[in-house]
């Protein structure tokens, strides 16, 4: 409930942001009666209304069995895997799409349990094979980053 | 009889060896990610879409190629609400109240192959449904102004909430934060930059294959990462896998009514496999009464949501072909598909390119034929895909993933959005917010921007227009009663509430 409370206001704070973002959108000329700002104000306060009602009164949240509560290792796992994402999307152009691939996907199959050499094995065939066949045979340009000194 | 030759038309362009291959992997592909857990159909169709484009297929078999992985992946989930009691989707949940225990009585092979025919034979009532009636549907919706279509867009936004049932106001919030969304980005009249901060990569707005593999993968891995079981014991399908004509026969007519029922649940907006499925579940049990073993493994309460599921799946197909409106999250994204093809999905559509609409409607009967078939030899391939440990699975989820988005525009800046997206994604899911609205609420913003300012620069800024038709007008008066209905749902649960304290 708490929870829900910040979130509304949050959302709610950063509805009023944009708000003040959209406001000096205007067309320099304009053939047409409804202006670039209208739109986006009048959803930013739609939205407003309703985070407003949610931060007074929050619904309760439906708990399915099979989702435990959050915990603090559960947490530090979350803060793993959004990591291990951003690295890989940092990397992915510079160290090119298979070293990027195993960089990040190696830790990751640690983290959801697997071992390090069954993972080793899954994540480098896996990101080897789907290079060849995104970029290979479908047509998917991908980078190759540092293995491009392999390719002649 | 135009409709006929129309259709006969349309099987000429499915029954090309070419679209007739593109319509096997589709299934074959869709079967698997819909098996896979966190994998549904929105992301399955996502993840193709770039790589149909890359592809350089035409839009027609593009279009056959999705059409065939949503329908694959809607079967995709049985197998695994069957044999593991766990469903794959939110639409399968009523499939395992009755298929597991079949299952596990040793009917597994039985359960699967009842479920396909029941979902073929929905399906196929739809698509018949879809054949009689989409036509008329585009020629009355070329009478659509752009006032109309906004108040049509309006409708779909509110059925969503009207319909979503326990969460309205969740549903309207999230909706209307895609409707937002949509806004970013260059404003196609102005030339105004809108909620860019600056950046050149928002300049084209939120690539939709970004938020759609954002909302959905991402923020699934993030969910599996709290699910402690680590894989599964699926029920071995073993024994007999075909059903017999006796079994058959006594679903035949609870097949028939779902059908009707899941077509109608299937062209309403908002409404979709999901609901459909709840409602002809217990509709068949009430019907059934005591003579029933509803939730031990009655036959008929497994063929009632399957078959619901089949016939919504392609009834979802009608508005969003005739109208360009989209009413389920998935037929959001293959409208988000035709519009890189440059094809706008509408009324028009079926005057200036039956190939692509005849087309798709003739591979639709032949996915469905197709899926029926594959299931009896690939069932043991399928069940051995589901033992695969998530370890194994997630990373090439993310990669794959990631592929994805980078084929849009080949920018990193894409895959940091994406998992910004999933991200927030993440927290809306874990705050019990459903996602499937935004993905709607993105697709319909841009049509409903532009339609409102087209509408209002006919009247020159008089708001009247938008009620000033009979078309318009009868649509908000439904509008009405949508909002409503939910209102309607809480006084009458509180009503009981008050009852029961009473009584206590």
């Amino acid at each position: 409930m708490v929870l829900q409370r910040i979130f509304a206001l949050i959302l709610l704070a950063v509805c009023a942001a944009l708000a003040v973002m959209a406001w000096p959108y205007q067309a320099a000329f304009s053939y047409e009666p409804v202006g670039p700002r209208a739109y986006p104000l009048l959803m930013l306060g739609l939205m407003g209304l309703g985070l407003l009602y949610l931060a007074i009164r929050p619904t309760p949240i439906v708990r399915k069995d099979d989702e435990p509560e959050l915990d603090r290792a559960t947490l530090i796992k979350i803060g793993a895997c959004i990591g291990l994402l951003l690295l890989f999307a940092a990397t992915f152009e510079s160290l090119g799409f298979i070293l990027s691939a195993i960089l990040a996907g190696l830790p990751m199959a640690r983290l959801y349990g697997g071992r390090w050499l069954y993972s080793a094995i899954v994540v480098t065939g896996m990101s080897i094979f789907l290079y060849w066949l995104f970029d290979r045979m479908m047509d998917v340009p991908l980078p190759l980053g540092l293995l491009s000194v392999l390719e002649n | 009889m135009d409709t006929l030759s129309y259709l006969g038309q349309g099987f000429g362009v499915a029954l090309t060896p070419y679209n007739l291959v593109t319509a096997l992997s589709g299934t074959l592909i869709g079967t698997v990610v819909g098996l896979l857990p966190g994998l549904g159909p929105i992301n399955g169709v996502a993840l193709l879409i770039p790589i149909a484009f890359a592809l350089g297929l035409p839009p027609e078999s593009a279009l056959i190629l999705l059409a065939a992985v949503y329908l694959g992946c809607e079967y995709g989930g049985r197998i695994s609400s069957i044999l593991l009691n766990i469903p794959g989707e939110a639409s399968t949940v009523m499939t395992t109240l009755d298929g597991y225990p079949m299952a596990r009585q040793g009917l597994a092979g039985v359960a699967l192959s009842l479920s396909a025919w029941s979902s073929f034979i929905g399906a196929f009532i739809a698509t018949c449904g879809m054949v009689l009636f989409a036509p008329l549907l585009a020629k009355w919706a070329i009478a659509f102004g752009p006032a109309e279509y906004f108040v049509l867009m309006v409708f779909a936004i509110v059925a969503l909430g009207g319909m979503a049932g326990d969460k309205p106001l969740k549903t309207f919030i999230a909706a209307l934060i895609g409707l937002f969304l949509s806004a970013v980005g260059i404003d196609a009249n102005s030339g105004v930059y809108r909620f860019t901060g600056g950046s050149v990569h928002m300049a084209d707005g939120i690539q939709f294959v970004v938020l759609v593999l954002g909302l959905f993968s991402i923020s699934e891995i993030l969910l599996l990462l709290e699910k402690t079981h680590h894989g599964h014991q699926a029920v071995k399908a073993t024994g007999r896998m075909l059903f017999n004509m006796k079994e058959a026969a006594s679903v035949f007519v609870v097949n028939i009514r779902c059908g009707l029922l899941g077509f109608v649940m299937g062209v309403l907006p908002g409404a979709g496999a999901t609901l459909a499925s709840a409602v002809a579940y217990m509709t068949e049990k009430r019907m059934a009464g005591a003579s029933g073993k509803f939730g031990k493994g009655d036959p008929r309460g497994l063929a009632a949501p399957e078959t619901a599921i089949g016939a919504s799946c392609c009834g979802a197909l009608v508005p969003m072909l005739t109208l360009g409106v989209p009413g389920s999250g998935t037929t959001a994204v293959m409208i988000g598909a035709l519009t890189l093809y440059n094809i706008t999905p509408g009324p028009m559509l079926f005057e200036q390119q039956p190939d692509i609409v005849w087309g798709l409607i003739a591979s639709l009967f032949i996915a469905n034929i197709m899926l029926v078939i594959l299931n009896i030899p690939m069932i043991r391939i399928f069940t051995r895909i589901l033992s695969v440990p998530n370890w194994a699975l997630v990373p090439v989820i993310a990669i794959i993933t990631a592929i994805g988005v980078y084929a849009v525009h080949a920018t990193t800046f894409d895959l940091f959005l994406m998992v910004g997206i999933g991200i927030m994604g993440y927290i809306l899911r874990k705050l019990d917010f459903p996602l499937s609205p935004i993905l709607l609420g993105f697709i319909l913003g841009g049509l409903m921007e532009q339609n409102l300012r087209r509408a209002l620069s006919i009247s020159n800024g008089e708001l009247g227009i938008l009620w000033s038709s009979p078309i318009s007008l009868g649509v908000w008066i439904v509008t009405a009663c949508m909002i409503c209905l939910p209102l309607l749902r809480i006084w009458r649960r509180r009503a009981q509430q008050r009852r029961a304290v009473a009584d206590a």
